[in-house]
């Protein structure tokens, strides 16, 4: 009887449980890299295939190899060229014109054209959807001068419209989603037809998503065969994973604290590349007292940026002196700013002149942000020295946008991920009216500043509207830049090559990143 | 046939009460599915264009009329996010979420009921405290704690089994179905540990009860051999309420695969619900629970007709 039993429970456990020879890595083997395959862990499925519609980091980073955009950036932020050569501005900023390079062909054999750019932008312009939209109010019409040559008329000059299109809109073929009745609702689910480094083959739902090199890539041929994202649930899934040999890169910015930790770690390479945003505390203006800008800078004065860079952040921060325009903006940067520094005492005395006693805000953040989570309380904690309360309220990521949006609260905790484009982005942010404008800013002479900035067609001429622009939003405290975070990007020391850029988005995993990476030695 | 036709009711009954819940509930979750969908920089025209799409700018009633006649068509709508039919995403997933389910029952089963057998038979004994203790103490382990445990353990600290995912990529025929088992066992075990307890118990209770019924002794007395009596005998009359035990507990196990697959990045129905809870994509959302509740119902319409089958006393 007991060895029925025991025969039993062992079939039993032998049916879940069957050990397959040969296929496990184990936990400390780590194979040479090939040029045959490359496998990049990412943490959600692509949830559209339509480049223009996509939102998510996976569906960029996949859709990015399959469409090019105009430009991409150099490591310090640069506009460099990808599918376009050129552009420039006409003398009156009423026009902008963009020549093509004429090797890069789709998938099916047709060339990569200037139609394709215009009907990409036209149908983006018609149906107002996607990021791109919102970027290009300024644009009248594109038309195609040659099979090479753009020429986009502009209704009023605006010298941010080439870096916005360049950087934001990928280019679709016109022949294929042109069938669809609506571009936006054309799900393009299959058959892909790209024009990339690489070319999405096969699909395996939560799984992995296979694509394979393109050997007459415009700009050269990719060393590896295939590049394949691999479905995790989270970033220390990832980490287990590339420990075990089992993906060869993850896509996602490590923690810092993991970042710390892997740092040592002789078979990872971390890659570090500047984040084009900044993490940011917003004080609602239509909120009183927070209308007093004493107030403001009584609150400003109450946060310890030292410690939240170098404990939240583990160091992998930067100082942005309290400005908007960053250490990754070289063209606009201004060194005259001064960050605010942590001091109490003085932010007892402005909040006394203010008339303002036993102060008590609410403070919004997404919980699911590693890095605000770490750091929320710590600005909770330096106000109270300060006498001022704040009440945290972590919330659930479609919460938090939701109020957000609604400009909810009092203090907004978040960070923006992409700000490309000074001119552009403080207008949407600090603008009267402005989408992203979470502080309700309405002041008239920083308006004017922004628009002076937008008119002008080069950053040498938009330089000295848009740091007088920076300098009222720094002294009027609509925003309290905290830093600007250096993202961890970590592969196996087995690949090199790599070619980063700023930002998440781009960081290694930039069509022309992966055309160009290879394994090491 | 009454009986069936009865059961029959019922369950579509609680098929149109899981669907009026879903449906409800999901617009209750906190946000704007327009926001989750596109850029939140997006201009106000552009959302209310995306709310007439999805005919969120309809009254509430209006919409759930409308997805009741939808859904007796058998269409579940179109994804938010993905632009494509939900039925499309939904069968993609099935077969994975079919795969670890009915293997995590059917490896529960056979060996709940041994472990049953053994504890009842051994009732007071050493052997019974442990396997009681163990099954008390596994009903109450929550999944995500125990499949991140088995993770670390048997996939990262010993290399037994890969992190996560369903199948390895280069394998091809047999060798496919090798790696699939191979990547099915984390999942599977996690599921097994969280369920088996219950099994177990039940088991062991019920069987204690039928061996001490007049016919048990009867047959004892009459000279038939130990084992015979208990898994001939007694151990048919105790399955009765294991059976009633595995229809209940389908829908721990539904829940238990959510969170399971999850962990494990098994590209199943959990994770796709998992996925469409951040994108707040209702269409997924509604189509996945109205899949998975119309799964219980029938799995439990074909426990109670098996239940009826087996003991003509409860077909009432």
């Amino acid at each position: 009887m007991r060895r029925a039993l025991a025969l039993l429970a062992l079939a039993a456990l032998t049916a879940c449980a069957p050990s397959v020879p040969g296929t496990s890595t184990g936990g400390s083997s780590q194979p040479a890299a090939s040029t045959d395959r490359l496998t990049i862990g990412t943490t959600a499925d692509v949830v559209n295939y339509n480049p223009l519609v996509g939102n998510s980091r996976t569906d960029s980073w996949v859709t990015s190899l399959m469409y090019p955009h105009l430009t991409q950036m150099d490591e310090t932020g640069k506009r460099i060229p990808y599918l376009a050569t050129e552009w420039s501005y006409a003398e009156d900023g009423k026009s902008a014109t963009v020549k093509l390079r004429d090797d890069m062909t789709w998938s099916d054999g047709k060339p990569v054209t200037a139609d394709d750019v215009v009907f990409s932008v036209t149908a983006v312009q018609k149906e107002k959807f996607g990021v791109v939209a919102g970027l290009i109010t300024a644009l009248d019409k594109a038309e195609a001068v040659s099979p090479t040559e753009v020429k986009f008329a502009l209704s009023r000059p605006d010298g941010t419209f080439l870096d916005n299109v360049g950087f934001w809109l990928p280019i679709v073929p016109k022949h294929v989603f042109e069938k669809a009745p609506s571009v936006q609702k054309f799900a393009n689910d299959s058959d892909w037809v790209s024009a990339g480094p690489f070319k999405l083959t096969k699909v395996e739902r939560g799984q992995r998503y296979i694509m394979e090199r393109v050997d007459d890539f415009g700009p050269g041929k990719p060393a590896v065969k295939e590049v394949v994202f691999r479905v995790f649930p989270d970033v220390n899934t990832e980490v287990l994973a590339l420990r075990n040999g089992e993906i060869d890169m993850i896509g996602n910015v490590l923690p810092p604290a993991t970042a710390s930790e892997l740092k040592n770690d002789p078979k990872i390479k971390l890659q570090q590349v500047p984040s084009l945003g900044w993490a940011h505390l917003q004080y609602n203006t239509k909120h009183k007292p927070l209308d007093d800008v004493r107030v403001r800078q009584a609150l400003a004065h109450a946060v310890d940026y030292e410690a939240i860079r170098n404990i939240a952040l583990k160091g992998f921060a930067k100082s942005s002196n309290s400005s908007v325009l960053t250490p990754s903006q070289p063209d606009y940067v201004d060194p005259s700013s001064k960050e605010y520094t942590f001091d109490p005492e003085l932010s007892k005395q402005l909040l006394a002149q203010a008339g303002v006693s036993g102060l008590s805000l609410n403070m919004i953040y997404d919980q699911a942000d590693p890095n605000i989570a770490r750091w929320a309380p710590m600005v909770r904690d330096a106000a109270k020295k300060a006498g001022i309360t704040i009440k945290l309220q972590g919330l659930e990521r479609n919460t938090y946008l939701d109020k957000t949006q609604k400009r909810d609260f009092d203090i907004y905790a978040g960070s923006w991920a992409v700000m490309d484009n000074p001119p552009a982005n403080l207008g949407l942010a600090f603008k009267t009216g402005g989408f992203i404008n979470y502080a309700q800013v309405s002041d008239p002479k920083l308006d004017k500043l922004i628009d002076q900035a937008q008119r002008a067609l080069s950053p040498a001429e938009a330089k000295a509207p848009i740091q007088e622009a920076a300098r009222i939003i720094h002294d009027q405290v609509y925003d309290n830049v905290l830093y600007v975070e250096t993202f961890n990007i970590a592969h196996s020391a087995t690949w090199t090559g790599f070619k980063p850029m700023p930002s998440e988005l781009l960081s290694i995993l930039n069509p022309l990143s992966l055309a160009a990476a290879k394994p090491a030695g | 046939m009454r009986f069936i036709g009865l059961r029959l009711a019922r369950g579509l009954l609680t098929l149109w009460f899981a669907v009026t819940v879903t449906f409800f509930l999901v617009r209750l979750l906190p946000g704007d599915p327009v926001l989750a969908v596109a850029d939140p920089n997006m201009t106000e025209e552009l959302r209310q264009k995306l709310l007439a799409d999805f005919g969120l700018d309809r009254p509430l009633g209006v919409q759930y009329l409308d997805y009741l006649g939808q859904l007796l068509h058998g269409n579940l709508g179109m994804s938010f996010r993905q632009s494509v039919p939900v039925t499309t995403v939904l069968m993609e997933r099935l077969p994975w979420t079919l795969i670890l389910t009915i293997s995590a029952m059917v490896v529960t089963i056979v060996l709940g009921i041994p472990l049953g057998v053994l504890a009842a038979t051994r009732a007071k004994g050493w052997v019974d405290r442990v396997i009681q203790l163990t099954g008390v103490t596994a009903q109450s382990l929550f999944v995500p704690s125990v499949g991140v445990f088995l993770m670390y353990l048997l996939g990262v600290w010993l290399g037994w089994f890969p992190i996560g995912g369903a199948v390895d990529l280069d394998a091809t025929g047999f060798g496919a179905t090798l790696s699939m088992l191979h990547h099915l066992v984390l999942p599977c075990l996690s599921l097994v540990l969280i369920q088996l307890g219950g099994y177990v118990l039940t088991m062991r209770t019920t069987l204690i009860d039928a061996l001490g019924e007049d016919y048990v002794s009867l047959a004892k007395a009459k000279g038939v051999r130990p084992g015979t009596v208990v898994w001939k005998h007694a151990l048919r009359n105790a399955l009765l309420p294991t059976t009633t035990i595995a229809g209940l507990q389908l829908g721990t196990l539904v829940g238990g695969a959510v969170l399971t697959e999850t962990i494990y990045a098994y590209p199943g129905i959990g994770r796709a619900i998992y996925e469409a809870v951040g994108q707040l994509d209702f269409p997924v959302l509604q189509g996945a629970f109205v899949l998975l509740a119309a799964a219980v119902v029938v799995a439990n319409l074909i426990t109670d007709v098996a239940y009826g089958i087996l003991d003509p006393r409860v077909r009432t």
